[in-house]
């Protein structure tokens, strides 16, 4: 039984009814705003130490979020939290009625960095409603382009958006007192990164002159060379298709391909070294940091890579190639595993919007899914995007975010949720490379310029911002020896004289089907729900790791996960005066969770014609 | 032959007057080029670009062509010299942290690329005011009136340098709104920065 507030139940042979005898299943208890927002107003204007500290927008993240906290600055404590998405997404709407060929192209540019996995997971729920499978080749084709996406996105979230927040440039203008212990603190696998003091990494990560914010830019160019070899251009390739990949492999291209990879063997080694020594000194030095943007650890993860030999693209049979793939999908609550099956974490999906800038859908088109399990009207697949801007309201709306939870919880998204359900789970195939011992996942980077080396990442005892950066780190390792071994597995195949790399499909005019895209972004958690009626996209739903990330509050008053992190935030920065506060604490937390609130979409006000690209016009300042 | 001039247009899709690059584009492209001039669609990102200009190591000029948001009237048709200088750093970093998570800028490009030392001896841009935002395909009728002007004035940059206009003006990067973004966010709403030239037209 995976769900606790759902009303669904499993009888012994595994089959999913509503319970009985529950007159309005899906019903759920809205909790005012208004005493809480009343409480505030009052601590505020009784204690001058009681202050709105508000982010608009939170620099270093990709897109435009705002950030409204209400903060105890005697006491060090944040009392009150809201996160607001201030752009819509307009792809729902945009895609509404058109082919569903177009989909991958259009969705793509969802997100101007990682656009390649937008028009993969398109291509997903395509495959899925239509019944295309694609060749062997053309699957691992799509593994290495998405894992390479991966390995241009962490490096570049790790040093050149978060990774200034852990720079001698921040570190000493908010806690000079931890920079000085910093240079005195020596670092232990020097041999892998070549720094003897912590002080020393925090230099080279100061933006623009830091060696290494310097040479993760560099990283970055040669993913997008190895990506480009296939995908054609990035961050909007024009080769991802349902049914495949429109081009052609060969053995040069792939070994042009590795010879790009094999540099990230070496720099995964640095990188997990360098994340190692900052965040194992900020522990040390204070074991407070262990609660910087700590939350329990409730996440969802589609799971990504798909094993040639298992993915068959059927919803009927997600659930065996889903816990097929390198990285195993599934739910955590509160640390512990509640399901690795893909049909009970689409199932589980519901999405809310009262504290959204959207009108309440009418309707429940399909009461369950393919295979007999319940969905919610609340499910992607029932749901209609209708904006609705309006007065922005603690109490009531503040986001063009939209609430989406699973079995009623808002599920934290991330490139660490992969590693953490793959650990746990232990469902892993065999791997040349990896390994999984249900508390860890051991992966094995062989010999290149450094010495061959057997990371091993464990569960942290606690999730929290810095677990969130070290796992990250971690994922350019594995994401890298994933990698490789699609790679030796697609030469194998062209050995063999397999080079099929597609499969033709038509598109039937009449009739209705759906479909779902799971796989993973850069950041985590992305799925696209797609409805074809008559030939057309009857309706699409996309669901991105910042849409989790960034929700605000549920119907019934839990947080969403920015928001439930930063209320459990210590203010740990040192300040002499509340007028000298920056938000270090707040904004680590924040930037933990690499938001990307995607930037180049467009506000499209109904009746004005009116579009907003890139300037961010909230203002929280005056807002009840 | 190795280049000697990159033609690049930069903005978003689908925008009207503010996609004036993308759609001249295809136009600039069918044009009767000599070899050594390359036209290429530079919206994938200023950090991207940066790179792909450190592999093309012969060039002597590139010649923008955009529409960057601006107070001037609707179709007014700027032509600029890059003349170099720098923000500060926090703005640089900042700049980069857009360029970085996909935003379409020509001015961060033009930053982005001067911090990198990308650029060759020559950076010409080609602007026209866009006016208002709004969605759609095509230009709206002020600016469409002006696309022959603007191919025209592409061309004689890329061909001819900035020789071809003696009215050009000046744009640099060290002339960004006084205020600079803190690292950190204050409190208060920050200003969307603006870049400004050194004279408008």
């Amino acid at each position: 039984m995976c769900f606790k507030n759902l009303p669904i139940e499993f009888d012994s042979s595994g089959r999913a009814t509503l319970k009985e005898g529950v007159s309005d299943p899906y019903s759920y208890r809205t909790q005012s705003l208004h005493e809480e927002q009343d409480r505030l107003l009052e601590l505020l204007a009784r204690n001058g130490y009681i202050r709105n500290v508000d982010f608009d927008p939170v620099t270093r993240v990709a897109g435009a979020l705002a950030f409204h906290s209400v903060v105890d600055l005697e006491n060090r404590k944040v009392l009150s939290t809201n996160s607001m998405a201030t752009l819509f997404r307009g792809y729902e709407v945009i895609l509404k009625g058109r082919d569903p060929r177009d989909a991958a192209y259009i969705s793509s540019r969802a997100c101007g960095v990682c656009g390649g996995v937008h028009a993969t997971v398109s291509a997903l729920a395509i495959e899925m409603a239509l019944g295309i499978k694609p060749p062997p080749l053309g699957i691992l084709i799509r593994n290495l382009l998405l894992s390479i996406e991966y390995l241009y996105d962490h490096p570049l979230h790790l040093f050149l958006l978060a990774g200034p927040d852990y720079s001698e440039q921040l570190v000493s203008a908010t806690n000079p007192t931890l920079y000085e212990a910093a240079c005195r603190a020596q670092t232990r696998h020097g041999e892998m990164h070549g720094y003897s003091d912590v002080g020393q990494i925090m230099r080279d990560l100061n933006p623009l002159t830091g060696k290494l914010y310097v040479e993760a830019l560099e990283m970055t160019r040669v993913a997008r060379e190895a990506y480009v070899l296939i995908g054609g251009k990035y961050p909007h390739p024009q080769s991802v298709v349902p049914g495949g990949v429109a081009v052609t492999i060969s053995t040069s291209v792939l070994n042009e391909m590795y010879l790009r990879l094999q540099r990230f063997v070496d720099y995964s080694k640095k990188a997990v070294g360098i994340w190692d020594e900052v965040f194992d000194f900020f522990l040390e030095h204070n074991r407070q940091y262990e609660y910087l943007g700590w939350r329990p650890a409730t996440m969802a993860d589609t799971g990504v890579w798909d094993r040639p030999d298992a993915y068959d693209a059927s919803y009927e049979n997600c659930a065996s190639w889903g816990e097929a793939r390198w990285a195993t999908p599934g739910v955590l609550v509160d640390g512990g595993l509640v399901t690795t099956n893909l049909q009970h974490l689409n199932a589980g999906l519901e999405e809310f919007v009262e504290h959204s800038y959207y009108e309440q859908w009418e309707g429940h088109r399909f009461k369950e899914d393919p295979n007999g399990l319940p969905l919610s009207p609340h499910h992607p697949w029932n749901k209609e995007t209708m904006p609705k801007p309006g007065k922005q309201s603690w109490r009531e709306r503040y986001s063009w975010d939209t609430t989406p939870t699973w079995d009623r919880l808002p599920m934290e998204a991330g490139a660490y949720a992969r590693l953490y359900l793959t650990a746990k789970a232990r469902k892993l195939p065999p791997s040349r490379f990896l390994e999984t011992t249900g508390a860890s996942l051991r992966i094995q980077l062989p010999k290149a310029q450094l010495p061959g080396q057997l990371l091993e990442w464990r569960i942290p005892r606690i999730w929290n911002a810095l677990e969130r950066n070290r796992a990250r780190a971690y994922c350019i390792a594995y994401s890298t020896m994933v990698s490789i071994e699609n790679w030796l597995m697609a030469q194998e195949l062209l050995r063999q004289g397999e080079t099929r790399v597609s499969t033709r499909f038509d598109i039937p005019s009449k009739g209705s089907s759906r479909g779902v895209g799971f796989w993973g972004a850069g950041r985590g958690f992305l799925s696209h729900h797609l409805v074809i009626d008559d030939g057309a996209i009857g309706n699409y739903q996309i669901l991105t790791p910042s849409t989790l990330n960034a929700c605000p509050r549920t119907p019934w008053g839990t947080p969403g996960p920015y928001e439930e992190a930063v209320l459990n935030t210590p203010i740990l920065e040192d300040f002499d005066e509340p007028d000298h506060y920056q938000g270090i604490d707040i904004l680590r937390t924040i930037r933990s969770f690499d938001p990307c609130m995607p930037c180049t979409t467009h506000i499209f006000v109904d009746g004005q014609d009116r579009v907003v690209t890139r300037e961010v016009t909230t203002c929280a300042c005056g807002v009840e | 032959m190795p280049a000697a001039v990159l033609i690049g247009t930069v903005g978003y899709h689908n925008l009207r007057n503010h996609s004036l690059g993308p759609i001249l584009l295809p136009e600039l492209q069918r044009l009767p080029w000599p070899a050594e001039v390359l036209v290429e669609e530079l919206n994938w990102g200023p950090i991207a670009v940066v790179q792909r200009l450190q592999t093309e190591t012969s060039l002597e000029r590139v010649v923008l062509l955009g529409a960057r948001p601006s107070s001037l009237p609707e179709g007014t048709l700027s032509l600029y010299r890059w003349v170099g200088g720098l923000p500060g750093p926090d703005e640089i970093q900042a700049r980069i942290g857009e360029a970085v998570t996909g935003v379409i800028s020509l001015d961060n490009l033009l930053v982005v690329g001067e911090h990198f030392q990308a650029w060759p001896p020559q950076v010409l841009v080609v602007d026209v005011a866009p006016g208002s935002e709004e969605t759609g395909a095509s230009l709206r009728p002020v600016v469409a009136a002006r696309r022959p002007e603007v191919l025209d004035w592409v061309r004689r940059l890329a061909l001819e340098g900035p020789e071809a206009a003696p009215q050009l003006l000046e744009l640099r990067g060290d002339t960004w709104a006084d205020r600079q973004i803190r690292e950190l966010s204050s409190p208060s709403r920050l200003e969307t920065p603006r870049w400004k030239c050194s004279k408008d037209v």
